[in-house]
């Protein structure tokens, strides 16, 4: 029997067969086991182990180990990732985590669980592990960690960037509580190389999402970047007038604050506080509110507070205000700094309380509150001089010390209300009404006299004008009489006087032509007084 | 059907396969074409045994594949899933439609496989000349020869289902592997009932009769 052609097909089908079979054999990496404590949301077949975000293994099996009290993960790894199982390779289960540590793996939520991986340095290989309980805290890049501490967490979360000038240099890394419960660290990794950018002056501050304040300086809105606006984050920089320093020790604390203005005000090494009492509402006066002089930021409010004085058995609004004299010595010309710095930053506390006692006493300088934003009616506190204000007696001993103050501006014209007020009601209305009556009586009287006197002139005096009228218009028909003759005589008609008078123009004319013809030629020819009129050549 | 009359091999006639007319041979071992219609005349196929077997040992070779790698790989959010027809079965199972799952059982795991068992049968009662059950193996033979074509069923639906989610990049399915090696197995088994002589299941009742093959 000969074997037909047809063999070709069970051949051909087995050599695809083993093809693939030994395809698989040759790109398979070695399986690997790794203990847990528990298998959350692995799943065989389906939960990956990833390293950088690339699929280096899936996991193949799921069981419990021989005293069920842990758990053996079986995965097989691919190929081209073998050289990475060596003993110190770290594997932990990366799964949406809230703990008192922290809040990561979110982004498990939707894709599942994952086994993350991070490389060991070790050249031997091994092939069972025992797997972390935690993502590990040591980072295979270059770079440092450093803490941030802050009052509450904010909007931060982990792996949120830290920018420097707008570039992305770090994450966050993790965050917990300090053991007293009363604020956060947070534990931030800046990569290399701006890790030495940090240096124990420089200032973090939270740039996530949109900060937006409403305060006595108006509204404001500030944004780190439209990814920070996404995702949120925290920046860092040194403020300009520090010295550059040495970059910071790995692991040193910094605190957090709310803002880049307020991080890169911190701290005006100089403060000096002050307590004012107002008699006023204090409501819409915030902490952190300004104190301006003239209008000048010069500090912030601290505190506001009441008090109760025993002596008057009433309460009153307390302010304390924080004043940093570095804020009005840098509004200073550079000459006049030398001089004010002198002055406000001179650590005699003599001569400073001297020279505000002058301000004081002297030139009237009280705080008031005013309105900052009708808006929002929000307060500050602003001083200014006030030349006519009642003088107060200040205890100049008291720390902190007592600045006197003066109605606000809704108060002032609520004063200025009622004084207008207290006015009109203390003019005379009824002395005037009285004189007013009188006054019309009186008025009443003439108007009747007046009548009176009109009779009389119609009575006796009309008739002599009637008579009057009669002689003006008889004198008046004659002049008209004498107009009309002269007008027949002088220029009627037939009357001589125009014929004649026209006829002496018309000579007059004549004569005045020939005189000027005459004068004509004689400034043409001026010889002709001595020889006379020659033909006219033509 | 008595043994007395004789067939028609033993009275030396041919019938033509495309148009069933019968023609006497010139003489044997000549190549022989029908009359009427050109048909080439054969008393049975050539190779029908040897082809037949080839055929089913590729299709049980492809059915090994076909059974283990995925037949479709969906893809939902970036995550990729490949299912293998057993696992779509025991999928469909699962979640409650045990009539989708009986149905692609029996079309896709059940009829393949009866179908190479039924042939490698036939073929083995036919070289081994086994007389009685002769008329239940036809009927088996027709059986595989008609339903043999409904398997690619699930080919078709594979590929329907390929075809329409296509929401990228929520959800797509892109065909596996293992869809190809199924139709491969179905194919050959086609082929197989197709080249095998069911003539020959009836040989075996006159032993005597010349074969060709």
């Amino acid at each position: 029997m000969r074997f037909s052609v047809i063999w070709i097909i069970p051949i051909l089908a087995a050599a695809v067969a083993i093809g693939l079979v030994i395809q698989r054999a040759v790109s398979e990496g070695p399986v690997i086991t790794i203990e847990f404590k528990s298998a959350s949301g692995i799943e065989a077949g389906k939960t990956f182990i990833k390293y950088k975000d690339v699929r280096i293994g899936v996991v193949s099996a799921v069981t419990l180990s021989e005293d069920y009290s842990k758990v053996l993960v079986k995965a097989k790894i691919a190929k081209h990732a073998t050289g990475l199982m060596v003993e110190d390779a770290k594997f932990w289960i990366v799964e949406p985590r809230i703990s008192l540590n922290g809040v990561s793996g979110l982004n498990t939520l939707l894709s599942g669980n994952y086994i993350g991986f991070q490389a060991g340095k070790s050249p031997e290989e091994q092939r069972t592990f025992v797997g972390l309980d935690e993502p590990p805290t040591i980072r295979d890049q270059p770079g440092r960690r450093f803490i941030l501490k802050a009052r509450t967490l904010g909007s931060l979360g982990i792996g949120d960037p830290i920018y420097y000038r707008g570039l992305l240099v770090g994450q966050v890394a993790l965050y917990n509580l300090v053991e007293n419960g009363k604020s956060v660290e947070i534990t931030v990794f800046i990569d290399s190389p701006y890790d030495k950018y940090v240096t124990p002056e420089t200032r973090f501050w939270n740039a996530s999402g949109i900060d937006v304040s409403v305060g006595a300086d108006g509204i404001d809105v500030r944004t780190e970047s439209l990814a920070a606006l996404l995702a949120g984050g925290v920046a860092f920089d040194t403020p300009d007038y520090l010295p550059p320093g040495s970059p910071a020790d790995e692991n040193s604390s910094f605190t957090i604050y709310r803002n880049r203005a307020i991080a890169m005000r911190q701290p005006d090494p100089v403060e000096r506080k002050f307590v004012l009492y107002f008699n006023e509402s204090v409501r819409g006066l915030s902490v952190g509110a300004p104190v301006t002089l003239y209008g000048l930021r010069v500090g912030e409010v601290a505190q506001v507070g009441l008090h109760f004085d025993s002596v008057t058995k009433t309460f009153r609004p307390r302010v304390l205000v924080t004043f940093f004299p570095d804020q009005l010595v840098a509004r200073m010309t550079a000459r006049q700094q030398v001089e004010g710095g002198k002055a406000l930053l001179a650590f005699e506390q003599e001569a400073r309380i001297k020279l505000l006692r002058q301000n004081v006493e002297e030139r009237g300088l009280r705080g008031q509150l005013k309105t900052g934003s009708y808006l929002t009616g929000e307060l500050y506190v602003a001083f200014e001089y006030f030349p006519n204000a009642p003088k107060v007696k200040l205890d100049w001993t008291r720390d902190p010390l007592e600045l006197p103050v003066v109605p606000g501006g809704f108060a002032n014209i609520e004063a200025k209300l009622s004084s207008i007020l207290t006015k009109i009601d203390n003019m005379p209305l009824n002395a005037i009404g009285t004189e007013v009556k009188d006054a019309l009586a009186v008025l009443n009287q003439t108007l009747k006299d007046a009548g009176l006197m009109l009779k009389n002139v119609d009575a006796k005096l009309v008739p002599e004008g009637t008579r009057t009228l009669e002689d003006m218009r008889r004198a008046i028909g004659s002049a008209d009489r004498v107009l009309k003759n002269t007008d027949a005589t002088l220029f009627g008609k037939d009357s001589p006087a125009p014929q004649d008078l026209r006829d002496t123009l018309q000579e007059v004319t004549r004569a005045a032509r020939a005189v000027r013809i005459l004068v004509d030629y004689l400034e043409r020819h001026p010889e002709m007084l001595i020889r006379g009129k020659t033909e006219e050549k033509p | 059907m008595t043994a007395e009359a004789p067939t028609a091999a033993q009275a030396g006639l041919l019938s033509c396969e495309a148009c069933q007319m019968l023609s006497r041979p010139a003489a044997p071992g000549m190549p022989e074409y029908c009359r009427r219609c050109g048909e080439r005349l054969q008393f049975r196929h050539y190779g029908s045994v040897q082809q037949t077997w080839a055929l089913i040992i590729a299709a049980a070779i492809c059915y090994l594949p076909a059974n283990m790698l995925p037949v479709l790989r969906t893809t939902t959010l970036g995550d990729s899933e490949g299912d293998t027809i057993l696992s779509g079965v025991a999928f469909l199972y699962a979640t409650g439609s045990w009539p989708l799952a009986l149905i692609v059982l029996v079309a896709s795991v059940m009829i393949p496989l009866g179908k190479l068992v039924a042939l490698a049968y036939l073929l083995l009662t036919v070289q081994f000349g086994s007389v009685e059950s002769n008329r239940e193996r036809t009927r088996l033979y027709r059986l595989v020869e008609l339903i043999g074509r409904w398997s690619m069923l699930d080919v078709f639906v594979a590929t329907f289902t390929v075809a329409m989610v296509q929401l990228q990049p929520l959800m797509y399915v892109q065909p596996g592997a293992g869809v190809l090696f199924f139709a491969a197995v179905v194919v050959l088994t086609m082929l197989a009932a197709e080249v095998f002589d069911q003539r020959l299941i009836w040989d075996s009742a006159y032993p005597h009769t010349e074969r060709h093959g």
